[in-house]
C-alpha cells in the first residue's frame, strides 16, 4: 500500500471543500434510501467530523498502531447509531466512487486499490471492536430522569437511573440522546463517582440556540427517558501520582471535577486538593453551596470560587479574574496533578498559565466542552 | 467430524459450513457451547463483510470497465447512466445543502431571540438594582440629615422641637417602611414575570415523555 500517494491524494481532494462530503452523502444515499435515517436532519456538524476522521487517519495509514486506539473507540462508538458490520461495505463504496470523482485524471487502478485496502482495513479494526464491545456492554442504555433542578434560568442538575450497571470512572462523559431530538447525540460528564444504585447527575448548561440543551434544561422532568452511549474521556484521576490535586472548572466544566473529588473523598487518606470553581457572575457560581460544605466537612479541601465579571456583589467571598489568573495568583503549583474543565478558551489559556508556572504537561488533564 | 475452529485467514466455504459441528455445553447447561457458537457466528460476519467488500469493488470495477467501452450496439451508454448519477447525487446535495441552510437560520434565529431575552433579563435586573440603590441612597440621606439635627447640642431641645423631631423620625420610619414594600412587591412582580416567561416557554416545547424504548 502507498501510504503517501494516499495522503497527496486526500489532500487533493479535500481542497473541493464541503463539497466532498456533500457528494459522498448523496451518493451513500442514493445507493442505500435506508441510511438516511441514521443520521440527523441537519448534516453539517456530521460532515465536518467525518472528514476530519477519514483525514486523520488517511495521515497515518502508515503508522497504524497509532491510530488503533483511536479507530477501535470510534467502532465501539458506532453501535449507538445503529451501525452494523454490513452498512461498512456500503461505506466504503461511496467513499472510493467519491474519491474517484474528485480525483478526475489522477485516479489510477492503482489508488483504486489502495483505498480499497486501506479502508477495508480500518472497517474491519472498527466492526471487530464493535463485536467485542458487544460481548462486553449494550449498545446503549436507557436512563430515566428521577431528579431535574433548575438552579438557574440558564442550568440545571439532573439525576437519572439507568436500566442496568453503567460502569465509568470519574472524570468521564457520556453521549446522550433526548427523544424530542432524535440523533443528536452530545456528551455530558458524569458529576459524581460511582454510586451502587445506578443513579448519575449531569449539569446542563443552556447554550442559546442549542438544539439540545435548552431541552435537557427547560423541558426535561422526572419520569422523562434518555438514551445514553459508552463512557468516554481520558480526564480520568491518576489513582498512582500520591501527588495532591489541582481541579479547576469553569461553569459546568465542574461537573467531572466534582467525580474525581468524590473518588477522592472516599480514599482512606486523601492528599490535599484545591478546587478553583469560576464562573462570569456570581449567579453562575451554582453549586458553590454543596462546595463550601463539602470543604467545611474535609480539612484536605479547599475551594476557591472566582468570578470574572459583573461586580462583586453577591460573591463577597469569591476571587476577582478569570480562573488562569486567580489560579496562579494562589502559587505555584509543581508538585501537583491538575485537572482542567470548561469551555475551550477557558481550559487553553488555564494549561497555558499552569505550563508557564512550571508544570508539566504530563502532569495535566483536561478536556473542553465545545464539539468534538 | 468438522469442529467449526476454522482458522482466520482461510476462507469459509458453505461445504464448512455443512459440515460445522458444535460441541455440546459443559455438564449441566443445554444447547451448544456458547463460545463456540459466538465465535463461529462473528467468522461468519467477517466472511460476509469481506464478500461485501469484494463485491463492491467489482461493482465499482465493472463500472470502471464500462466507462471504457465508449459506445455500446443497443446503442445504450453507461456513460450517460453514470452522468444520470452524479446528476442525481448532485441534485441531492443541492437539497441538502438547502436543508442545512434552513436548520442553520433557525438554530441562528433562536439563539438571537435568546440573546436578546437574556439581554432583557439583564437590563430589569440592573434597572432594579438601580432603584434598590437609589431607595438606599434616599434614606440614608434623611437618616443623616435626621442625625444632623438630633446633634448633642449644648441648648437643651425646646417641647416644640423635640415633637418636631419626633414626628420627623416617625415620617422616616414610614417612608422607609413604605419604600421597603414597594421595592419588595416590585420585585415578587418582576419574579412572577420571569417565571411566566418559563412556564410558557416550557408549555410551548413538547415534553420528552415517550415510552421506555427496548435495549438492543
Ligand atoms: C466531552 C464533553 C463533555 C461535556 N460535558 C458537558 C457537561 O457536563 N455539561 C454541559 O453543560 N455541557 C457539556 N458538554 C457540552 C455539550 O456536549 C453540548 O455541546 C452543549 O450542551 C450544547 O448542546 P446543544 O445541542 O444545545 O448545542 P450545540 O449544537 O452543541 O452547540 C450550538 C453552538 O454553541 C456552541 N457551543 C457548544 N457548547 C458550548 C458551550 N459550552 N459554551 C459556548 N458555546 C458552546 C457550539 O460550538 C455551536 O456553535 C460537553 C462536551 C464534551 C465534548
Ligand atoms: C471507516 C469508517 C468510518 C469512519 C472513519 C467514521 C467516522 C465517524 C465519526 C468521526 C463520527 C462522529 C462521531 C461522534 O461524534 O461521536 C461518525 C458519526 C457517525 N457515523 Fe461514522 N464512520 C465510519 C463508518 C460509518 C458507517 C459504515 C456508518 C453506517 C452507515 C456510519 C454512520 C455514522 C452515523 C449515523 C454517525 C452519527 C452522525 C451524527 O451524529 O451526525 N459511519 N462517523
Amino acid at each position: 500500500m502507498d501510504a503517501q500517494a494516499l495522503k497527496d491524494n486526500f489532500a487533493q481532494v479535500a481542497q473541493h471543500g464541503d463539497a466532498v462530503a456533500l457528494f459522498f452523502y448523496s451518493d451513500l444515499f442514493l445507493r442505500n434510501p435506508g441510511l438516511r435515517e441514521m443520521f440527523p436532519i441537519g448534516m453539517s456538524h456530521q460532515r465536518d467530523r467525518l472528514l476530519s476522521a477519514l483525514g486523520r487517519v488517511v495521515a497515518q495509514v502508515d503508522n497504524l498502531p497509532e491510530v488503533v486506539p483511536f479507530v477501535r473507540q470510534l467502532g465501539a462508538d458506532h453501535r449507538k447509531f445503529g451501525v452494523e458490520a454490513l452498512h461498512y461495505p456500503e461505506v466504503g463504496q461511496s467513499l472510493i466512487a467519491t474519491l474517484r470523482y474528485f480525483s478526475g485524471a489522477a485516479w489510477s487502478d492503482a489508488l483504486a486499490r489502495d483505498w480499497g485496502d486501506a479502508y477495508t482495513l480500518l472497517a474491519n479494526v472498527m466492526v471487530e471492536a464493535a463485536d467485542e464491545d458487544a460481548k462486553q456492554r449494550p449498545a446503549w442504555w436507557n436512563a430515566q430522569i428521577v431528579a431535574h433542578e433548575r438552579r438557574r434560568f440558564d442550568l440545571a442538575v439532573l439525576r437519572v437511573v439507568t436500566d442496568r450497571p453503567l460502569p465509568y470512572l470519574p472524570g468521564q462523559s457520556v453521549a446522550v440522546e433526548v427523544p424530542v431530538r432524535p440523533r443528536m447525540w452530545r456528551y455530558y460528564s458524569m458529576a459524581n463517582a460511582p454510586r451502587h444504585d445506578n443513579t448519575l447527575d449531569f449539569h446542563v448548561r443552556l447554550v442559546d440556540g442549542g438544539p439540545v440543551s435548552p431541552v435537557l434544561v427547560r423541558s426535561a422532568g422526572a419520569g422523562d427517558w434518555l438514551k445514553l452511549g459508552s463512557p468516554v474521556g481520558t480526564m480520568t484521576f491518576n489513582e498512582r501520582s500520591g501527588r495532591d490535586v489541582l481541579l479547576i472548572g469553569g461553569s459546568t466544566g465542574l461537573a467531572p471535577l466534582k467525580a474525581i473529588l468524590e473518588r477522592i473523598a472516599r480514599s482512606p487518606a486523601p492528599p490535599r486538593v484545591h478546587l478553583f470553581f469560576g464562573a462570569r457572575t456570581a449567579d453562575g457560581l451554582y453549586d458553590l453551596a454543596d462546595l463550601t460544605k463539602r470543604a467545611a466537612d474535609s480539612p484536605w479541601l479547599t475551594v476557591v470560587p472566582a468570578v470574572s465579571e459583573g461586580g462583586a456583589d453577591g460573591a463577597e467571598q469569591a476571587e476577582q479574574g478569570v480562573l488562569a489568573d486567580v489560579v496562579a495568583r494562589y502559587g505555584l503549583w509543581r508538585d501537583h496533578d491538575a485537572y482542567v474543565c470548561g469551555s475551550p478558551a477557558m481550559v487553553d489559556a488555564t494549561v497555558e498559565r499552569l505550563v508557564g508556572l512550571g508544570l508539566g504537561m504530563d502532569r495535566i488533564r483536561s478536556d473542553k466542552f465545545a464539539d468534538a | 467430524m468438522n469442529s467449526p475452529d476454522i482458522s482466520g485467514a482461510q476462507r469459509l466455504t458453505p461445504a464448512e459450513l455443512q459440515a460445522v459441528n458444535f460441541r455440546r455445553a459443559p455438564l449441566g447447561r443445554r444447547g451448544f457451547d456458547e463460545d463456540q457458537v459466538r465465535a463461529f457466528l462473528g467468522q461468519v460476519e467477517q466472511e460476509l463483510v469481506r464478500v461485501l467488500n469484494e463485491k463492491a469493488a467489482m461493482q465499482h470495477e465493472v463500472g470502471r470497465l464500462r466507462d471504457r467501452i465508449t459506445g455500446n450496439p443497443q446503442g445504450f451508454s453507461p456513460v450517460q447512466a453514470e452522468d444520470a448519477h452524479i446528476q442525481a447525487v448532485r441534485i441531492l446535495s443541492k437539497a441538502q445543502e438547502t436543508a442545512d441552510h434552513y436548520v442553520a437560520d433557525a438554530q441562528r434565529y433562536s439563539r438571537e431571540i435568546a440573546e436578546e431575552a437574556r439581554r432583557g433579563r439583564d437590563e430589569i435586573l440592573a434597572e432594579a438594582k438601580a432603584r434598590a440603590v437609589l431607595v438606599l441612597d434616599e434614606a440614608h440621606r434623611q437618616a443623616s440629615t435626621a442625625a444632623e439635627q438630633v446633634k448633642p447640642s449644648s441648648e437643651p431641645l425646646s417641647e416644640d422641637e423635640r415633637r418636631n423631631l419626633e414626628s420627623e423620625i416617625a415620617y422616616l420610619r414610614t417612608f422607609s417602611d413604605v419604600y421597603r414594600t414597594h421595592l419588595r412587591s416590585y420585585l415578587e412582580a418582576l419574579l412572577r414575570n420571569v417565571e411566566e416567561w418559563d412556564h410558557s416557554e416550557h408549555d410551548s416545547t413538547p415534553g420528552a415523555r415517550t415510552p421506555l424504548p427496548r435495549p438492543r
